[in-house]
């Protein structure tokens, strides 16, 4: 690769990057405002928790937690406090577990990332295959998928998979009940968020998919010979899934949010379960933390995207 | 589904003759979709019209029953008749679904109009603001904002409302920025009209065009996100008959009284997926493309 | 079977010299004796195995003073004195033990030969130790049971000899032995606390049947045998170290998952079995209950403020619901209804002629509200005086001090008082809200439930401890200031004739319900469904804590 162009990918890069993280300290200045205006009194809230009980606590005992977590100093100097922690990687302690809160996040982020991932991987082959086979036909069976990516679009993640947990894993019990990090234990999970993002993805592919079926080129294809399928397979979908990729850059953040129902439905390990914890315990560190986690996974999966976009799409210039 | 062409006597008055031919072109999943709205339209303004039996009478002598004829779908733990309850849920999670798309509508607006008509320098800072709400995943966005304010139906349509907005204000931002570039602006500046003006009779009327649509689409949404923090025990209190709050009572009797868990899911689906098929033929019928 | 006695029943120092004698509390022996005979005639139980456990909540640290630490603490710490089914206490880690006339002086002795998990030995400065970190200042150290219970008698604990464990009260406390059977009060080793908070709470040692190996957070702790176990209770199945190779304490909060895991095998025994589920569970499993001690879950009236500051009004309120049926059809015999809202069924001192306070009559009811003056009624049927309604807030932790099955009993009592003309609003809070004390203030609540949990009526001590000073005492939530009532249980806490104690706390029982300060729901409930192939599992008479250490696989 000639040297200028080299060039102009690193500093495409670059671009990104700082952009990125700008949008990264928006989200950490974002969330501390709103944790700062959290109402009540954040000391007894801890000495509770760690007691399990309501307790009396003394003067003194408020006072050593207002000192351990900096609640009484000025709102500059724990928002100072707070960024330079973020930057050396500390998140801070979580209220009730008493553990650095990127100990926690990190332990559990690994299954929310293989359940997402995986999500979006079965939701991408569900589309293709509904596209590809069945778009733009003529058929009632077509008909019937493009009716069916609209009710599967709408579909709650977390009414899916109650109703999946409990008719395979209960009443049939193909599958295991209890969300362990086994490779099967995945399944149910996976199709629970599937489902809905593949309804969305196939709705948007399909219009492209039978727009671009309409093209010059396919018909010129056919006439050379190529076979239905070919075309389709070949030079079709090339062009029709640009929207869908798009598109995942945005599905990552809605998978994240679905992670948090579907763990719960399924009592799966994550960080969308303990979120979930975390928040009905008012642990404001560990959800700001997961949050800010989430948004630098989304930012680079973004980045990651985009430049998916130009691999597949080589008449986007690298402005 | 196509029609084939209608034809009337010459007697009935043009008028009448057109609004029968465009109703015959409509699709009847549309018509079905428009039903079951108005049915949960109704079931929100006066669901004693609807119900069979009140929301929150309890027959502790029927708890628990399957789907019958007395009662369409069930009775729950406290004997209540599970048709009932999803009816008068109707009203408070259609509300919150209209409250969150209004609050994301406005919220929306208000950016995508700035940074469509701001100059560069406010496009870029607002398209860098949303990028920013964008980033978060919608759900921990709302999770936050239950985490400091705490659980409740105001902050259920805060959480959802600003969680949507950024999607909204993009398109907006984009509708309106083309608008700006149209021919039709061009020469009224050249005409030397001034440019509130302009905004107002041209750039706005035609960049908000689909903002019908996109809250049509928006409230199934908000609807089905708002049940989902609800599902999670951070919505309104009880006896709420919410359909998300019906759907977290259900999940522990799943395996004894299917009906619990499966009903209030089905109004959720039934509601935002006929509300999707609506505005879909809204839109099509707005970009000129009838009988998709 | 090999049953070892070292220095286990038998032994002791009997010293009845005739009047005033030195008391020795050892009923233990007896019921011993039974139960090993009748195990001489069963088989030799087989070794081997892992249990999988699903327990429910997961607890922030893994020992500590709340009920779901106590749990685990049973299977890896022992205690002094073990509490057996009818009251009384068997040795444990105290092989005998005497106290003074005055009852202020206890001296312990400790059982030899037991080391802690990490080579510690279990001497009396480790026990000594140990009191002395739960009544610590340190608000990282203390134990809160501790400071609750008998901060205010205590004066010392010493060493008085290697194996001599001496406690001097400053006055005399008669719960002492029921509240160190409560395994909050388990002996840790002195080694392992010093390592700070941070590292007990992630793997703390004691001398218990199991060692905890690792706790994978958000899933389960992983416990293995303790092969040199040799201090067992003198009321377990056998002694000697636990027969499974290990325990695996699982979380599966969700009801349909944890029952669901049972039934497919993936667990061999669950906590909390779910009330729809309960009929199922007893065809299929061997189900244990226990109901446990100390208060129920009982719904507290403040009786502070309008309009519960007029007990016809609360009378009223206990008449106007049929709370017997509201629990029946939610809980679904899972869990029994408890009328006495002083003091659970399974506490010795328990008053049962209370058991069925307060019944439902709506006319009753009616009468009385009529009589306070509240007859006049708005178009809902709410009653109404000087332009303000009748309205009672209900405000509950959701989800953990208050189940489903609870808010759904709450939700029929609410439609019944309505039509009463009681105006009743739930007011869930959430976990962190509720111990932020948030609708916890005097003017936010008109009925609080909650509950203590204890093996007796000590824990009067804690919930009906009048305010002093300007010190609050947040668990007696119904602000019911009783002079008598507090005198009669300063007694009772100081008298060591049992008839008389008895009576007193049974005075302070009628006191309670007939203020109708609190009105019954129901007790607090150990529930356990055991696949029928795990023999042996227990539940502990002090808290209801499953007990695994005699547990077995049948062939």
């Amino acid at each position: 690769m000639p040297i200028a162009s080299g060039n102009r990918h690193v500093a495409w890069f670059f671009r990104r990057a700082i952009g990125g993280a700008a949008v990264l300290w928006a989200v950490t200045t974002f969330t501390f405002i709103v944790q700062a205006l959290m109402p009540g009194d954040r000391a007894l809230l801890i000495i509770n928790m760690a007691a399990g009980n309501i307790t009396n606590p003394s003067q003194a005992e408020i006072d050593a937690v207002n000192a351990e977590y900096g609640f009484t100093d000025p709102i500059a100097v724990q928002y100072l406090n707070y960024l330079w922690r973020l930057l050396h990687g500390d998140f801070g302690v979580s209220y009730q577990l008493h553990r650095p809160v990127i100990e926690i996040v990190g332990a559990q982020i690994l299954p929310t990332i293989v359940l997402a991932f995986s999500a979006l991987l079965t939701a991408w082959f569900i589309a293709i295959f509904m596209t590809v086979v069945l778009a733009g036909r003529a058929n009632p069976w077509s008909r019937f998928v493009s009716g069916l990516q609209i009710v599967m679009a709408t579909m709650p993640p977390y009414w899916i998979g109650t109703i999946l947990l409990v008719t395979f894993a209960v009443y049939l019990r193909i599958f295991p009940v209890e969300g362990k990090n086994s490779l099967i234990g995945l399944v149910l999970p996976t199709l629970a968020l599937a489902i809905p993002l593949a309804g969305f993805i196939g709705l948007v592919i399909q219009q492209e998919f039978v727009r671009v079926l309409e093209q010059p080129f396919v018909t010129s294809s056919r006439a050379r010979g190529m076979g239905d399928f070919g075309v389709r397979l070949r030079h079709v979908l090339r062009h029709a899934v640009l929207p869908g990729v798009t598109l995942s850059g945005w599905a990552v953040g809605s998978l994240f949010s679905g992670a948090v129902l579907v763990e719960t439905v399924f009592a799966r390990q994550g960080i969308g379960g303990i979120l979930v914890t975390a928040t009905s315990a008012r642990d404001v560190p560990l959800v700001t933390g997961i949050t800010v986690i989430s948004a630098g996974i989304y930012v680079i999966a973004n980045i990651l995207v985009d430049r998916a976009y130009l691999i597949i799409d080589p008449r986007i210039k690298l402005a | 589904m196509s029609s084939s062409a209608v034809t009337l006597p010459r007697r009935v008055s043009p008028r009448i003759r057109e609004t029968i031919a465009i109703s015959a072109r409509i699709p009847l999943r549309v018509y079905l979709a428009a039903t079951v709205i108005a049915f949960f339209l109704v079931s929100a303004i006066t669901p004693h019209l609807l119900q069979s039996h009140s929301a929150f009478k309890m027959d502790l002598r029927a708890t628990l029953q399957p789907p019958s004829l007395s009662h369409f779908f069930g009775t729950d733990q406290a004997g209540r008749d599970t048709y009932s309850r999803i009816v008068s849920g109707a009203g408070q999670s259609l509300s919150i679904g209209l409250g969150a798309t209004a609050l994301s509508m406005i919220v929306a607006l208000f950016l995508g109009v700035a940074a469509g008509l701001g100059g560069r320098l406010v496009d870029g800072a607002v398209s860098r603001f949303l990028d920013v709400l964008f980033a978060f995943p919608m759900l921990f966005l709302a999770l936050l904002f239950v985490t400091v304010f705490g659980p409740s139906v105001t902050t259920q349509i805060i959480a959802v409302g600003l969680g949507t907005a950024p999607g909204y204000a993009r398109m907006i931002r984009g509708q309106v920025l083309s608008a700006r570039g149209a021919g039709y602006v061009e020469a009224a500046v050249a005409l030397g009209h001034p440019f509130p003006k302009i905004v107002r009779r041209h750039i706005l009327p035609n960049a908000l065009h689909p903002l019908v649509v996109m809250m049509t689409l928006g409230v199934g949404q908000a609807v089905v996100w708002a049940s989902g923090l609800a599902f999670l025990g951070l919505g309104a209190a009880p006896p709420s008959s919410e359909w998300g709050a019906l759907l977290d009572a259900g999940r522990d009797y799943i395996t004894r009284a299917w009906w619990l868990e499966v009903m209030p899911g089905v109004a959720i689906v039934a509601f935002a997926l006929s509300v999707t098929v609506v505005g879909h033929h809204l839109q099509d019928r707005l970009e000129g493309r009838v009988d998709a | 079977m090999s049953v070892s006695f070292d220095g286990g029943c038998g032994r002791g120092r009997f010293n009845l010299s005739p009047g005033g004698a030195r008391r020795i509390l050892f009923a233990g022996a007896l019921s011993m004796t039974l139960s090993h005979s009748v195990l001489a005639a069963d088989a030799e139980p087989a070794s081997g195995g892992t249990i999988q456990y699903g327990h429910e909540q997961e607890p922030p640290c893994l020992a500590g003073p709340w009920i779901q630490q106590w749990y685990l603490q049973r299977q890896f710490s022992d205690n002094l004195v073990s509490r057996t089914d009818d009251g009384r206490f068997a040795p444990w880690l105290a092989t005998s033990w005497t106290i003074s006339d005055d009852r202020k002086t206890y001296v312990f002795q400790i059982k030899p030969g037991v080391s802690f998990t990490d080579g510690t030995p279990l001497d009396a400065q480790a026990v000594v130790d140990n009191f002395n970190l739960w009544l610590s200042d340190d608000p990282e150290k203390l134990n809160n049971a501790a400071t609750e219970y008998f901060k205010r008698s205590f004066q010392s604990a010493q060493a008085a000899g290697t194996l001599t464990v001496r406690i001097d009260l400053k006055k005399p406390y008669e719960p002492f032995l029921d509240v160190l059977s409560q395994s909050t009060f388990g002996i840790q080793s002195p080694t392992a606390l010093a390592r700070g908070r941070q590292a007990n709470c992630e793997q703390p040692v004691g001398s218990g049947p199991f060692i905890i190996v690792k706790w994978n957070h958000g899933q389960d702790v992983v416990l293995e045998r303790n092969p040199n176990y040799n201090s067992a209770p003198a009321n377990a199945k056998h002694q000697g170290p636990a027969y499974v190779d290990g325990l695996v304490w699982k979380f599966l909060r969700e009801p349909p998952v944890r029952y669901g895991s049972l039934v497919t095998g993936e667990s061999d025994v669950i906590y909390d079995v779910p009330a729809v589920d309960w009929a199922d569970a007893n065809k299929r499993f061997q189900v244990i209950r226990h109901i446990t001690g100390g208060t129920p879950l009982r719904l507290q009236l403040n009786t502070a403020f309008p309009p519960f500051d007029d007990v016809r009004i609360r009378k009223a309120f206990a008449y106007a619901a049929d709370r017997r049926k509201a629990v029946e059809v939610s809980y679904l015999g899972a869990v029994p209804y408890e009328g006495n809202g002083a003091l659970s069924q399974s506490s010795p001192e328990y008053l049962s002629a209370l058991a069925d306070a307060y019944p439902y009559d709506p006319d009753r009811a009616n009468r009385l509200l009529d009589e306070a003056g509240w007859t006049a009624r708005d178009a809902d049927g709410i009653r109404f005086k000087n332009g303000q309604k009748l309205t009672v807030r209900i405000v509950y932790g959701a989800g953990f001090l208050v189940t489903a099955d609870g808010i759904q009993a709450l939700q029929i009592i609410q439609e019944q008082a309505r039509e009463a003309g009681f105006n009743v609003l739930l007011a869930p809070t959430t976990q962190a809200e509720f111990w932020a004390g948030k609708n916890r203030g005097p003017h936010d609540y008109e009925i609080q439930p909650s509950y203590w949990t204890a093996t007796s009526a000590e824990v009067f001590q804690i919930v009906w401890r009048p305010d002093s000073g300007n010190v609050v005492n947040a668990m007696n939530a119904s602000r019911l200031q009783d002079a008598t009532l507090w005198s009669l249980i300063e007694e009772a806490d100081q008298t060591f004739d049992e008839t008389r104690r008895i009576k007193l706390y049974q005075d302070a029982q009628r006191i309670v319900v007939d203020s109708a300060a609190v009105v019954g729901f129901v007790p607090l409930t150990v529930t356990l469904a055991v696949n029928p192939k795990l023999k042996d599992v227990w539940l502990s008479s002090a808290v209801g804590a499953p007990v695994f250490h005699d547990a077995y696989f049948a062939k």
